[in-house]
């Protein structure tokens, strides 16, 4: 016998993708079907979201034409800023899911034993990833460019700006696709978490250093905005695509057409070469990074560490043992998780960075109002990376019991008390950090006792209410069949996860900014008085009761959820 | 390499495959001819997924050379992988898909035409009795119905060779009766199969040769009565099994 398949002579790209476009289709179909609701709320949300930013967006950049001299000079580096930052930020996400979907996934197993040419696997896991961990940015970043667009007045630009944003997203998609090939191939298994260890202390000495060397001298805020200005001019330089889009929207915004067009066609063509490049690269050398991502050779050999005791028992010393037990798992899964944890480092190594410099800001806070509305602003830095956080990381721990909810389901214990668990694990989590931030905060800008006490009680019940929020939703809308983290909070579930959030810490922090507010106008440095107190403590208590009622909304769904 | 074959079967020639200090497969040296329904047993660990992972080229030997139907994997896989069908011990399938979307997906895959296509397929489906759930979406099967689906998947190209991973595991008697006559059917018209399995009396009932690897080395093969003399146990394949992988689990 010998069967009569061949290998193919065409790709089966295009298969691929219309395969995964009627998985798409069936999923949107049966979304409709069953909870509409559920589709509705989203789309009327992510739609609320959107437009709200547009807003916002606009209104900003009306109040810089009107400024125009300070248009001129910041606008461009701004840009320039803004897009190398995406281009950071995207590489790494998308080298991230690139190495999970061609190096970690029952799927590329399946798919390299099919007659597909490596080239077909990395194309359809490239254009996978591109969409995975571009959408979101694309999602936020439209409204931004049009906003911009809405300055310049002519139609043609909301084409154009909305193509530079579409024509930049695959050059970091084809560097995050050579990272995470790069990785595989020569990077030992084991040598992985110290890699990433390394990796994330580098990154943060070297930030450490730049901002150092941006000190506010002696000099002057002029002298120091020169030089400040020239040193940032390395994001200026022709070979940076940040440069490119920057470079183009400003020409458009001065009608200068023909020029925008031809930064607009330099990014595109470089996009596409890049991806063209990286494909070619990554499926030439595949089968050997396959195989070395697959037998890597890490033993996984470690000491057991007691159930409920270590580090976890005394961080959970408040729970009874059974919950204990199942946040204590919670906690070393995450930190044996070097992906996992690198990015909470990150987030809030560089919200240190940034708190430990405020005092070179040199701002007179006794002769200004600004002494309450910078720590305001901190408040809302902290609360916001918080809320992304909880939406990445917290969000996503019920589903990810899918598979063993064998175990958890039946467990002598109430179901809804394994989201209390869930519940503790990142309330103390969160909470430790974010206060810890908020104390360097405070002692950084020498607030008053009286708002430092304050802006803890606001960060704490903040906490509350995004882990609340983040826990039950995770309950109500689970992805019990997938096993990617990123890809649970990039679902519906998590999108709505993440616009709730936003808007729990929107009207959370409206509130304490009236009171900001109102504190301002009162004789300085005096203690606040009844009305901003009461205030302070309606803000707390909305965020307290909606992490509250959103837990046990999730909590009755989950005791009466068939899995 | 040590030598060629031309026919349809598979050929493994001094492997050898580690995991970092960790020898999974050493000096693995193996020919499982065309028409030929060979077992592969072993204990938990012992290489028998790395053996399969090395044939369909999922992994590359350290050494050694690995063929399917006379094409080296590697060098040129894409002509073996046509020939073969892969069934993992946890098997992958899209789960928003429906069974007949995934079949069909793999059927334009190894580039069938519509008619071979249904004509196979609607044999297929009595066979193994997967008609009833066949438009429902396969995040909704029970595990039987997924396996059962992804047996369907991996004979529709009629494929010269199989190889399959704890191919009963989740089905029910009637599928395992069904499944075991494909596999004699398959064997029968020239097909080749390899099945790895802890289910020592399928392979007892069903392989015309049966090898036993223990810790990362071939320690037997040959056909049940051999293995019989060679173990000095007469009576079932466990009693041989025990004690020709003794060694590793005392150690």
């Amino acid at each position: 016998m010998s069967s009569t398949a061949t290998a193919p002579t065409r790709p089966l790209v295009g298969l691929l993708l219309r395969t995964k476009l009627r998985g798409i289709a069936n999923r949107v179909y049966h979304t409709v079907d069953e909870a509409p609701v559920r589709l509705s709320a989203a789309a009327i949300l992510v739609g609320l979201v959107w437009f709200g930013l547009y807003q916002l967006f606009s209104s900003l950049f009306g109040q810089i034409n009107n400024t125009p001299l300070e248009a001129t000079v910041a606008l461009p580096l701004v840009f320039n800023f803004f897009f190398l930052a995406m281009l950071i930020m995207l590489t790494m996400s998308n080298a991230i899911i690139a190495y999970s979907a061609l190096f970690n996934r029952a799927e590329a197993v399946y798919l390299l034993t099919a007659p597909l040419t490596p080239r077909d696997v990395v194309t359809l896991k490239y254009l996978e990833t591109l969409a995975l961990s571009s959408w979101s940015f694309v999602l936020l970043g439209l409204p931004l460019m049009l906003a911009m667009a809405d300055q310049a007045g002519e139609p043609v630009f909301y084409v154009l700006f909305i193509a530079f944003f579409l024509a930049f997203i695959p050059i970091p998609g084809a560097l995050g696709l050579i990272l995470a090939w790069l990785t595989a191939r020569y990077v030992p298994r084991k040598a992985v978490r110290w890699a990433v260890t390394g990796c994330v202390v580098i990154g943060l000495s070297l930030i450490l250093v730049a901002v150092r060397s941006m000190q506010f001298g002696h000099s002057g805020a002029e002298l120091w905005l020169r030089d400040f200005f020239r040193r940032m001019s390395f994001v200026e330089s022709v070979f940076l695509p940040n440069n490119w889009v920057a470079q183009g929207i400003d020409h458009a915004l001065y009608g200068q057409l023909y020029e925008s067009l031809m930064y607009l066609l330099v990014t595109f063509a470089n996009g596409l070469f890049l991806s063209w490049l990286a494909v070619m690269i990554v499926a030439a050398r595949f089968d050997r990074a396959f195989d070395r991502a697959s037998a890597g050779g890490a033993s996984g050999r470690r000491a057991a560490a007691p159930a409920s005791g270590g580090l976890a028992g005394m961080a959970f010393w408040y729970l009874t043992t059974p919950l204990r037990l199942v946040a204590a798992k919670d906690l070393r899964t995450f930190l044996r998780d070097p992906l996992q944890w690198s990015q909470l480092a990150i987030l809030f190594g560089l919200l240190a960075l940034y708190l430990t410099n405020m005092p070179t800001l040199r701002l007179e806070f006794g002769q200004t109002n600004w002494f309450l509305a910078i720590p305001f602003l901190n408040l809302c830095a902290v609360s916001l990376i918080l809320a992304t956080f909880t939406c990445r990381f917290v969000f996503p721990l019920v589903s990810l019991e899918g598979q063993k909810l064998w175990l958890m389901g039946v467990l002598p214990m109430e179901r809804g008390r394994i989201l209390l668990a869930k519940f503790a694990f990142s309330m103390t989590v969160t909470t430790v950090v974010a206060v810890a931030a908020m104390v360097l905060a405070a002692i950084m800008l020498k607030l008053a006792l009286v708002w430092t006490c304050i802006h803890l009680v606001i960060t704490i019940s903040i906490c509350f209410g995004l882990c609340g929020f983040a826990v039950g939703l995770g309950a109500r809308m689970p992805s019990f069949n997938q096993p990617n983290a990123a890809r649970i909070a990039n679902g519906v579930g998590g999108t709505v996860n993440l616009l709730a959030s936003v808007a729990l810490v929107a009207a959370t922090l409206g509130g304490v900014g009236v009171a900001t507010y109102h504190s301002t106008l009162s004789p300085l440095r005096s203690l606040p008085d009844t009305s901003t107190l009461l205030l302070c403590g309606a803000a707390a208590s909305l965020s307290v009761t909606s992490g509250l009622l959103a837990l046990r909304y999730g909590a009755r769904h989950f005791a009466r959820a068939e899995i | 390499m040590t030598h060629e074959i031309d026919d349809c079967g598979i050929l493994l020639a001094s492997v050898r495959k580690s995991y970092g200090d960790k020898v999974a497969v050493e000096d693995l040296s193996l020919e499982v001819r065309r028409g030929e329904l060979f077992a592969f047993l072993g204990p938990n660990g012992a290489g028998k997924t790395t053996t399969i992972k090395l044939i369909v080229g999922l992994l590359q030997p350290d050494h050694g050379v690995v063929q399917v139907c006379g094409h080296r994997i590697g060098s040129n896989g894409l002509a073996a992988k046509a020939q073969l069908a892969y069934v993992p011990d946890q098997p992958f399938i899209y789960e928003k898909l429906t069974g007949r979307e995934f079949l069909y997906f793999v059927a334009e895959m190894y580039g069938m035409s519509r008619v071979r296509r249904d004509d196979i397929l609607d044999r297929l489906v009595a066979l193994l009795d997967i008609g009833e759930f066949m438009d429902r979406l396969t995040e909704r099967y029970s595990h039987g119905m997924k396996q059962r689906v992804v047996l369907a998947a991996a004979l529709l190209h009629e494929p010269s060779v199989l190889v399959i991973d704890e191919p009963m595991v989740g089905l029910d008697p009637r599928t395992v009766r069904a499944v075991k006559d494909i596999f004699v059917e398959q064997t029968r018209r020239g097909g080749t199969v390899f099945m790895s399995t802890h289910t020592l009396d399928i392979a007892e009932a069903v392989a015309d040769r049966i090898g036993i690897i223990n810790r990362g080395r071939l320690v037997a093969v040959g056909e049940l009565h051999e293995l019989k003399q060679r173990a000095q146990r007469q009576h079932s394949l466990e009693e041989v099994f025990l004690q020709l992988t003794e060694t590793g689990a005392n150690e």
